[in-house]
C-alpha cells in the first residue's frame, strides 16, 4: 500500500496545471481531493508517472448563479454542496452530495473529482447525466464543452483528452416549477451505492408531468437515462399506477451485466424500480 | 483516599491506559524505529493453487536500496507447528505452513518470497519485480465436496483433502429418531468471517551480535510459545530470544499467533543483523491473517409433537483452508464439543470433517467454533418451533438441562474419535434463560412484533441460547513483589486491549488491602515474565486472577510464619501484615512470592442472546432495533469493561450477519481485500446493544469467575438471523443475512406461495 514512484508538482494557478499536463503527457494525473486518486495509488491500480496537484488553484471553487445557470467549479467540496441552500431544479445535486461516502471524504473530495473519475457508482454523475450538465474542459488549446451525455464513456474513462482540465460545469436554469430529488440505496451509510435514481420534472396544474428526467447510477458502464421511462411519464398524470409503471420501465434500462458479488443485475434492477418509484413519489407530493 | 474497606472486586473502575490510548500516545509496533531499521515486504501468490515452478529475484536485487531478497530456498525446512497439543493429529501435522511456499502455491497470498530495503516504499517497488513462475491447477474451493473423490488435492502428501473426521457418538440416536414425530433437515452454511482489527499485524526483531539475544516487538497474544518457536528454529537458547508486547489494536484471536512472517522477520533480524520493520497492509491482512468460521453442516433434528427435542445427527464440514496453522484442528473440535449446547438431548450423532481448500488458513475468531455451533443448531430450533408452530422462548426453555441435573456430562459413546466429555459444572440455565428474556423485555419485543405487522411492516424477534467453553489451562504463574512503593504483578498473559491489567490490578488491590493506583501489572517483556500461555479462550482473568489470589495466599502464610501466628489471623493493610496484639510487619520482608493456578478442563458458561430486527421488503435491509446479550460471567470482576467486552463482541457477530463477507471468485481469487468490500459496521448500522450480566460462581476456580471477553459473539449470528426469518418468513440456513440475500429470500417466499396458489 505504498504508491509506485511518480513525479509530483502542485499548481498555483489554472495556466500552470495546463502547462505542466501539457508537458507530462498521457499518464499524468490530476489530484484535487484525492478521495479516489489515493486509494488507487496505494493500491497501485493507478500509476502516472505525474501527478499535478490543483488543490490550491484558486478561481475553482465557486458555487455560482448566473444569468445562464449554476456554474459549479470543479473544486467545490461535496461538503459545500450539501450545506448549499440548492433546491427546486437544483435540489438532486445538494441529496446527492450528502450521500457521498462519509463527512472527511465529503469535506475533502470535489465536484470535478467525482465527475472526471467516472466511476458509475458516482453520485454526482447521475446528476449530471439527469440535469444535461455541460462539462467545461480547458487545454493550453483552449476550451470547449461537452454535455454530460457525451462526458461519460466507460468506468473511469470521459471525454476529457490527458492534456485537459475540468473547470466547472454548467446546469441550466430550471424551467418553471422543475424540482429534482435524488434516491439512492447503499448497505451501509457511505458505501458505493448498489443503485441509485437522479429524477427531475415539471408538474403541471393538471398533475401531469413534463421536462421529465430520470438517471440512473451504478447499473451500467456510465450514468444511464432512462428514456422510455422519461418519455412514457411526459405527459401523464403521477398517479400511483403510472409511478410504478415507469419506474419499472427505468429499471428495465439497467445493463443486465452490471452487478457484482455483492448485489447482481437482478437485486439491482428491482432496487432501481423501487427508488425510481420513491424519487417519482416526491416529486408528485413536492408540488 | 481508597481506604482498606474498599472492594475492588465487581467494581467499574476506568480501563488503565484509556487516556494514553484516547491520546494517541501509546507504542503500537509501526512506531517503532531502531537506528538502521530496515524494511520488509513480502511477496505472495497471486494464484489460489499453483505450482511453482520458480522465483527469480534478479531484476529486484538489482533495485537500488535493496538489501536482500530470499526465498524457501534460503532458509530450510521449517513448518510452523501446531501449538496446542489436544489439537494435533498425525494428518494435521503433513499439511503445516513453511514461512515461504515450496513447489506448491495453496491460496492467494500465501508469501513467496521477501524483499528487504532500506525504505519500505522501494521494498514495495521492488516486490512487483521478483518474477514468480505459475503453473495453474484447479483449486478446491467447495467446503463440502472438498473431499470428494475426482478433486484436486491441497496435500498432495496427504492423499485426501480430509485432514481428519471427527465423531462423537452419545446415546442411541437411532432411537430417538425412531420415537420422534417431527424430524427436520436443512444444510445450514456459516459464510466465512474475519476478525479485522484496525491495527493490522506488524513486527519489528533486531538480532544482537554482542550478546546474541535476538529481540521481538509486536509480538501478543502467546508471547512464550512464540518465544520457544523462534528459539527452536533459530538455533537460538530460548533465554536468547525476547518478545515483547507492545500497544496492540485489537486481537480478537487472529493476531500473535505465530504467522509465517513472524519466523521470516526474526530470522531476516539475525542474517542481516539490523533491525527489521514489517507492517501488515489492509490488502495483506485480508488474504494474509487467520479467517474464520467457513462450514456447511446437514443436520437432522428429532422432535416429538409436543416439542421434546429428542436428538440430531450433524454431517458437518469445516474449511481449514490451504494449511492447518497454529491452532491446529481447533476449527473442527470447537463446533463439535458446542453443538450439542444447553439442551438435555437422549441422543446425538456428529461427523465432522476438518478440510483443506484454497483459501487463507482458518483459525480461531472471538466465539470460535461455538459461534458457529451455536448458529447451526439455533437456527434448528426456531425452524423446528416454526414448524410446531411454538414460540420458539417456550420449545428452548422446554428443553434446557434443568439445574437439579448439574454437573452434567455428554460422554462419549463407542464409535466416538478420542474427545473429552463434554461438561457442563454447574449454572441455572432455565433461570439464566428466564433472566435474559426478562432484561430482553421479550414480551413487550413480540407486542412491538405485533403493533409493527398490524402497520404492514416486516418485522421478526430472534434469539439464541449456547453454553460457551472458555478459559482454558493448564495454568498461569504470576510473581508478585511488594517493593514498598506499590505492589508489582508479574504475569504471562497478554493485553489485547480487553483491559486484562486492569481486572488483574484490581484482583491484586483487593487481596492485599492496597489501593489500585499502587498496583502496576507487568506481561510485556519475556525477559521479565519467564512463562506463560497468553491470551485466548477468554482465560486471561481467571487463570493469572486466581494465579493471584494463590501469591496472595502464601504472602499470608509467609507473613504469618515470620509474624509467628496463623495466616487468617493477619489482616493485610496498604503493604503492611497485621498480626494479633500490635504486631506487624511491611510486605518488603515477605519478598517477592510466586503463585501458580493449574486449571484442568474448561469452564462452560450459559449465555443467549435476542434481538428485535426489522426488513425493507423492497430492497432486504435489515435493520437490528434492539439487541440484548446475556452470559454467565460467574463473577463480574469489573462490569465496566465487562459490558464493553460483550457489546463489543455482540456488535462484530451483528456485522457479521449483516454485512461481512469474505468471498472467493470460482478460482479462487479472494473478494473482500478493503474494506470497501469487507463490510464492518459502523455506529450508523448498530443499535444500542444491552448486556445482561449473570453472575453464577464457578466451582471451577476459587474466585469464581467464568469467561466474558468473548460470549457477546456466540449468540449474535443465531439471533439476528432467527430473527429476520422469523421478520420475512423465510427458511433461512445462510448465516449472511446481506441484503441482497434477503431480498433473494423475499423472492423466493413469494415465488412459492404465489405456485401453491396456482
Amino acid at each position: 500500500m505504498k504508491p509506485a514512484p511518480f513525479a509530483y508538482a502542485a499548481a498555483e494557478s489554472l495556466d500552470e496545471a495546463l502547462a505542466l499536463l501539457g508537458e507530462a503527457g498521457e499518464d499524468a494525473k490530476l489530484l484535487a481531493g484525492g478521495q479516489s486518486l489515493l486509494p488507487l495509488l496505494a493500491y497501485r491500480l493507478a500509476r502516472p508517472s505525474h501527478v499535478i496537484d490543483i488543490g490550491g488553484v484558486p478561481g475553482l471553487d465557486g458555487l455560482d448563479r448566473r444569468g445562464d445557470g449554476l456554474h459549479v467549479g470543479a473544486l467545490v467540496r461535496h461538503a459545500a454542496l450539501e450545506r448549499s441552500d440548492l433546491n427546486g431544479g437544483w435540489q438532486a445535486l445538494r441529496e446527492a452530495a450528502s450521500l457521498i461516502g462519509h463527512l472527511p471524504i465529503r469535506v475533502r473530495g470535489t465536484f470535478g473529482g467525482s465527475l472526471a473519475h467516472a466511476d458509475p457508482a458516482g453520485e454526482l454523475g447521475v446528476v449530471a447525466a439527469a440535469l444535461d450538465a455541460d462539462i467545461v474542459l480547458r487545454s493550453a488549446r483552449g476550451e470547449r464543452t461537452v454535455p454530460a451525455g457525451e462526458f461519460f464513456i466507460a468506468p473511469l474513462t470521459t471525454a476529457a483528452e490527458p492534456d485537459e482540465v475540468l473547470v466547472e460545469a454548467r446546469l441550466a436554469v430550471p424551467g418553471p416549477g422543475f424540482r429534482s430529488v435524488f434516491e439512492e440505496f447503499s448497505p451501509r451509510v457511505g458505501d458505493f451505492a448498489y443503485a441509485s435514481v437522479a429524477a427531475g420534472c415539471c408538474v403541471g396544474t393538471d398533475g401531469s408531468a413534463h421536462d421529465v428526467r430520470i438517471a440512473l447510477g451504478s447499473v451500467g458502464p456510465t450514468p444511464i437515462r432512462a428514456r422510455a421511462a422519461e418519455q412514457a411519464l411526459s405527459g401523464s398524470t403521477l398517479d400511483e399506477a403510472t409511478i410504478a409503471e415507469c419506474a419499472q420501465m427505468a429499471a428495465g434500462t439497467c445493463d443486465p451485466a452490471a452487478g457484482d458479488w455483492h448485489a447482481d443485475a437482478t437485486y439491482r434492477r428491482a432496487l432501481i424500480a423501487s427508488l425510481a418509484e420513491r424519487a417519482l413519489t416526491r416529486l408528485r407530493d413536492a408540488r | 483516599m481508597s481506604s482498606r474497606c474498599d472492594r475492588f472486586i465487581g467494581s467499574p473502575v476506568p480501563r488503565r491506559k484509556n487516556r494514553e490510548l484516547l491520546a494517541g500516545r501509546a507504542t503500537y509496533v509501526a512506531d517503532i524505529r531502531l537506528e538502521g531499521q530496515v524494511y520488509a515486504r513480502m511477496v505472495r501468490s497471486s494464484s489460489a493453487h499453483a505450482r511453482l515452478l520458480g522465483v527469480d529475484t534478479s531484476e529486484a536485487r538489482r533495485v537500488p536500496g535493496v538489501i536482500e531478497v530470499v526465498t524457501a530456498d534460503d532458509i530450510g525446512d521449517i513448518r510452523i507447528p501446531i501449538r496446542l497439543a489436544f489439537a494435533e493429529s498425525p494428518e494435521a501435522n503433513q499439511a503445516l505452513q513453511a514461512p515461504l511456499a515450496r513447489n506448491v502455491v495453496r491460496y492467494v497470498g500465501e508469501p513467496v518470497a521477501v524483499v528487504v530495503a532500506t525504505d519500505p516504499y522501494v521494498a514495495e517497488d521492488a516486490a512487483e519485480l521478483v518474477f514468480v513462475d505459475l503453473d495453474e491447477l484447479a483449486p478446491v474451493l467447495d467446503t463440502a465436496a472438498a473431499g470428494d473423490p475426482g478433486q484436486s488435492l491441497v496435500h498432495e502428501n496427504l492423499g485426501s483433502n480430509t485432514v481428519n473426521r471427527l465423531a462423537f457418538r452419545y446415546g442411541d440416536v437411532d432411537a430417538a429418531f425412531a420415537e420422534a414425530d417431527v424430524v427436520l433437515q436443512r444444510r445450514l452454511r456459516v459464510h466465512r468471517l474475519a476478525a479485522a482489527p484496525m491495527e493490522t499485524r506488524g513486527l519489528v526483531a533486531d538480532y544482537d551480535r554482542g550478546s546474541g539475544v535476538l529481540t521481538v516487538w509486536g509480538g501478543a497474544k502467546v508471547k512464550h510459545f512464540t518465544r520457544g518457536l523462534l528459539s527452536r528454529v533459530l538455533g537460538l537458547a530460548p533465554s536468547d530470544v525476547r518478545v515483547i508486547e507492545v500497544e496492540v489494536g485489537g486481537g480478537f484471536g487472529t493476531r500473535g499467533e505465530p504467522y509465517p512472517e513472524d519466523i521470516l522477520i526474526a530470522w531476516l533480524a539475525r542474517r542481516l543483523e539490523r533491525p527489521v520493520q514489517w507492517v501488515e497492509d489492509r490488502w495483506e491482512h485480508m488474504v494474509a491473517t487467520n479467517h474464520a468460521r467457513e462450514q456447511e453442516h446437514d443436520f437432522e433434528l428429532a422432535a416429538s409433537a409436543t416439542g421434546r427435542m429428542l436428538g440430531f445427527r450433524v454431517r458437518g464440514w469445516c474449511d481449514h483452508g490451504a494449511y492447518i496453522r497454529t491452532q491446529g484442528l481447533l476449527p473442527v473440535v470447537l463446533p463439535m464439543v458446542h453443538l450439542p449446547g444447553p439442551y438435555r438431548w437422549q441422543a446425538f450423532s456428529m461427523d465432522l470433517d476438518s478440510v483443506l481448500t484454497n483459501r487463507t488458513p482458518v483459525g480461531t475468531y472471538r466465539g470460535p467454533g461455538m459461534t458457529e455451533a451455536t448458529f447451526v443448531r439455533e437456527r434448528m430450533v426456531d425452524i423446528l418451533a416454526a414448524e410446531l408452530e411454538m414460540d420458539p422462548a417456550d420449545l428452548r426453555r422446554r428443553n434446557l438441562i434443568p439445574a437439579e441435573s448439574m454437573p452434567f456430562t455428554f460422554s462419549p459413546g463407542p464409535g466416538s474419535s478420542a474427545l473429552i466429555p463434554i461438561s457442563y459444572q454447574s449454572g441455572d440455565f432455565i433461570e439464566s434463560f428466564d433472566e435474559m428474556l426478562t432484561a430482553a423485555g421479550y414480551e413487550e419485543l413480540r407486542a412491538g412484533q405485533r403493533r409493527a405487522r398490524a402497520r404492514g411492516q416486516c418485522a421478526g424477534v430472534g434469539m439464541a441460547a449456547y453454553i460457551e467453553f472458555a478459559a482454558v489451562g493448564p495454568f498461569e504463574e504470576v510473581e508478585v513483589i511488594c517493593d514498598g512503593r506499590g505492589v508489582v504483578v508479574r504475569a504471562g498473559v497478554g493485553s489485547l486491549g480487553q483491559g486484562v491489567e486492569t481486572a488483574l490490578a484490581q484482583i491484586t488491590a483487593e487481596m492485599l488491602g492496597v489501593d489500585l493506583e499502587d498496583v502496576s501489572v507487568e506481561f510485556h517483556d519475556t525477559a521479565e515474565v519467564p512463562q506463560g500461555f497468553g491470551a485466548f479462550a477468554s482465560r486471561s482473568t481467571v487463570l493469572a486472577g486466581n494465579a493471584i489470589a494463590a501469591a496472595v495466599t502464601e504472602i499470608r502464610i509467609k507473613a504469618a510464619e515470620l509474624l509467628g501466628c496463623g495466616p487468617d489471623d493477619i489482616e493485610l493493610d496498604h503493604g503492611t501484615a497485621v498480626g494479633p496484639e500490635g504486631r506487624s510487619l511491611p510486605l518488603t520482608e515477605v519478598g517477592p512470592t510466586r503463585g501458580r493456578f493449574e486449571k484442568d478442563g474448561l469452564t462452560a458458561s450459559f449465555g443467549g442472546a435476542v434481538c428485535s430486527v426489522s426488513v425493507e421488503p423492497a430492497d432486504g435491509r435489515v435493520r437490528v432495533d434492539r439487541f440484548l446479550a446475556a452470559h454467565d460471567v460467574g463473577r463480574a470482576v469489573n462490569p465496566r469493561l465487562l459490558r464493553g467486552q460483550l457489546a463489543g463482541a455482540a456488535s462484530q457477530g451483528i456485522g457479521g450477519a449483516l454485512f461481512e463477507e469474505l468471498a472467493y471468485d470460482d478460482n479462487g481469487q479472494p473478494l473482500s481485500v478493503t474494506f470497501a468490500d469487507y463490510m464492518m459496521p459502523t455506529a450508523a448500522e448498530l443499535p444500542r446493544v444491552d448486556v445482561a450480566v449473570i453472575e453464577h460462581g464457578s466451582p471451577s476456580n476459587p474466585l469464581g469467575i467464568k469467561g466474558g471477553g468473548e460470549a457477546g459473539m456466540v449468540g449474535s449470528l443465531g439471533a439476528v438471523v432467527n430473527g429476520v426469518a422469523d421478520a420475512v418468513g423465510a427458511d433461512i440456513v445462510s448465516s449472511s443475512v446481506s441484503p441482497a440475500h434477503v431480498w433473494r429470500a423475499l423472492q423466493a417466499r413469494a415465488e412459492a406461495s404465489t405456485a401453491s396458489e396456482d
